[in-house]
């Protein structure tokens, strides 16, 4: 299997990563599955949803389910988007829920605790996630540290972190006598959560579907896109065909921990405080996303587009049961399965990839 | 092969939504109102913060038990699992979904002042129960009174021992309102009396915690007459305390009295009634009177806007007749 993966990933390194198609109406299926199962999902949620009380239609079908929807996951989905490019380059990043705190934490203290600026605060929340990204990165790339220890101890520096500068309770106004804000609360947090007129979505739901989108095109048409699929397929080929092997991957942490700076943001928006505990597994939710959708953990495999119908899938199948109203252990089960079995089908992809 | 991975996944999401049905078959109160016959049929939708808590455990049971008399109400649960995203998105689904009423117990009051802003935006009247929210944009807030209680326990205190004596409290989490309340209220009861607390610990509601409290203060008071009683902020924390001295191997156990708080029919007055405590005090879960003032929201008639629950006292004499009012 290694070998048949090595040779169709060498060919990505000098071709398009969408260029290696084969032919047959199953090529095609196999290609669409992830969007197949988008649709299966769909269908057996409008049918599966209980009706509402007062019109008797599908509840899953109302314009409000979905775009509430949307706006729920759009945390995990930013998180999510971020993570596809580290996976990518066959890395991981464990610390994309610690650092949604620490940023929701450190944007809330800065816009209450010290009474500044929006701009200024987003900048600022922004740049210390990059950093945080940054420091990942450059210790797996300059110290040959595997991802999932070099994240492992970001995950608790991050947390550490959150816990110190908010002293360890809640950030909100009035927690703290030296606060600037004691009453009332940012405005930013409103308009956030506030659809927005003429849209009729919230910029917490555009953010996500922004952050997809950039991402998308930066991984589909940008150079640095291709070489992260380059590195993910096989880095020593990558290396001896003179990619910058170590900067391109500190990139692709560094955008990870924007990403996971802007899902911060929008924690502190969505709870109107700064909760140094927020996002505590939420990077499980978003690795399942990104694998659910079909991209590879090997790396050089998979795509933004199929990271969104990944947590889309999730988020579907997270509202039909909670709108059935079906017990956490039960919800549990069904998504621990449902995890595995994606991975599965994606094996299966595999040994027919050569 | 292809066909039977594609098999595969349609048999996952089978099985998912078939264990859809079958929970929801399991629940008594089924939530679909389609084919039912025309005629006053209420959706309530309930939103509980967790139910890891067995007061919770039973506020939802008082409320089930008060629902179950009427049959016009149909109850939808939902139990947040202490997350409180998960608690705002609850409320969504519930305007989403078009219920008549919400019922909620918040897991936090900043972050859920605007869903509930939006459910009465959405003209669906909301009650909330136990815990605030932020300013008053809600129907009806049901409570019981944490400082009146603690205040009740320490008053009995002063009885219970004649005015005099030495007392370990074993406190509730004390970042948490109820824990100060019920903490202020015993100072405030015990205020004028001799009465000392000689040792003090934050339990965090939790029984092991208080039992390893209580070994501390056991072995820091050795002596027979160091120690005359324990208050306890909840009744595992007492009950935990009562365990703390029974292994202490001297027989404490039969002169300390204990005394504790909350008063659930299989913790705190089962205790009473095996005459581990001396005392517990109920804290009400609200649950019949959320559905009490349900009814009358929804059939029109005007409810206040606070209404705070009073406490019930069981002791060893009163715990036979279901407690005695205070």
């Amino acid at each position: 299997m290694s070998e048949s993966t090595k040779q169709s990933n060498q060919s990505s390194i000098t071709l398009e990563p969408s260029q290696k198609r084969s032919h047959g109406v199953w090529d095609i299926i196999d290609r669409l599955r992830g969007v197949l199962a988008f649709v299966v999902v769909f269908i057996l949620g409008i049918f599966l949803s209980p009706q509402t009380y007062t019109t008797g239609h599908s509840t899953f079908l109302n314009v409000a389910t979905q775009k509430n929807i949307l706006f729920e996951y759009a945390e995990i989905g930013i998180l999510a988007a971020g993570m596809t490019l580290v996976i990518i380059t066959a890395g991981i990043d464990l610390s994309v829920g610690s650092v949604l705190g620490f940023a929701a934490t450190l944007f809330s203290l800065l816009l209450m605790g010290y009474g500044m600026s929006t701009p200024m605060a987003v900048l600022i929340t922004l740049l210390s996630t990059a950093a945080m990204g940054a420091v990942s990165g450059m210790v797996i790339s300059r110290f040959k540290i595997q991802p999932f220890v070099a994240t492992l101890g970001m995950m608790l520096v991050a947390r550490g972190a959150a816990k110190w500068i908010s002293a360890g309770i809640k950030v909100q106004p009035g927690a703290q006598k030296w606060y600037a804000m004691q009453i009332g609360g940012p405005s930013i947090f409103d308009w956030m959560t506030t659809p927005l007129p003429g849209i009729g979505l919230q910029p917490v739901t555009l953010l996500f579907l922004l952050s997809i989108l950039v991402l998308w095109l930066l991984l589909r048409f940008t150079k640095f896109g291709r070489y992260l699929y380059a590195i993910g397929g096989n880095e020593e080929a990558a290396r001896l065909s003179g990619i910058r092997v170590g900067l391109i991957k500190t990139a692709a942490y560094t955008l990870c921990g924007i990403t996971s700076g802007l899902a911060g943001i929008c924690n502190a928006s969505r709870m109107t405080l700064g909760d140094p505990e927020a996002g505590a597994t939420y990077e499980l939710d978003a690795i399942a996303a990104v694998v659910i959708g079909g991209t590879s953990l090997m790396g050089g495999k998979g795509g933004m587009f199929f990271t969104f119908l990944g947590t889309l899938i999730i988020a579907y199948i997270s509202k039909v049961l909670s709108l059935r109203g079906v017990p956490e252990a039960n919800r549990l089960m069904v998504r621990g399965a449902l995890i595995v079995i994606a991975v599965l089908i994606q094996q299966g992809k595999r040994k027919k990839g050569a | 092969m292809k066909f039977l991975r594609l098999g595969a996944l349609v048999l996952v999401v089978l099985v998912i939504a078939l264990s859809g049905c079958g929970q929801n078959q399991g629940t008594t109160t089924n939530a679909s109102v389609a084919g039912k016959p025309a005629g006053k049929q209420f959706v309530i939708g309930m939103s509980q913060c967790n139910l890891g808590e067995p007061w919770r455990v039973e506020m939802n049971a008082d409320i089930k038990a008060a629902a179950d008399k009427h049959p016009e109400i149909k109850i939808i649960w939902k139990d947040a699992q202490n997350k409180t995203t998960t608690q705002q998105d609850q409320v969504k689904e519930f305007i989403d979904q078009g219920v008549n009423l919400i019922i909620i117990s918040p897991k936090e009051a900043r972050p859920l002042t605007k869903p509930v802003a939006d459910a009465m935006a959405a003209n669906i009247p909301v009650i909330v129960l136990d815990r605030k929210i932020e300013g008053d944009n809600y129907t009806c807030f049901i409570g019981g009174d944490n400082e009146k209680i603690g205040e009740e326990a320490g008053k009995f205190m002063v009885k219970l021992l004649g005015g005099k004596g030495k007392v370990v409290e074993l406190k509730g989490l004390m970042t948490s309102p109820p824990a100060v309340d019920r903490h202020k209220g015993f100072m405030e009861g015990i205020k004028g009396s001799q009465i000392k607390v000689i040792f003090d610990a934050d339990c965090h509601w939790l029984e092991p915690d208080a039992q390893k409290e209580m070994e501390s203060a056991l072995s820091r008071f050795p002596g027979a007459g160091d120690i005359d009683a324990v208050y306890g902020h909840n009744d595992p924390s007492a009950h935990g305390a009562y365990v703390a001295t029974k292994n202490e191997g001297k027989g404490r156990e039969k002169t300390i009295k204990f005394v504790g708080i909350d008063g659930l029919p299989r913790e705190g007055v089962g205790y009473v009634k095996n005459g581990m405590l001396a005392a517990t005090f109920q804290y009400p879960t609200c649950g019949a009177e959320a559905i009490d003032t349900a009814l009358k929201i929804l059939n029109g008639q005007k409810v206040p806007k606070n209404i705070t629950l009073g406490t019930k006292i069981f002791t060893k004499d009163t715990v036979a007749k279901g407690g005695q009012a205070l």
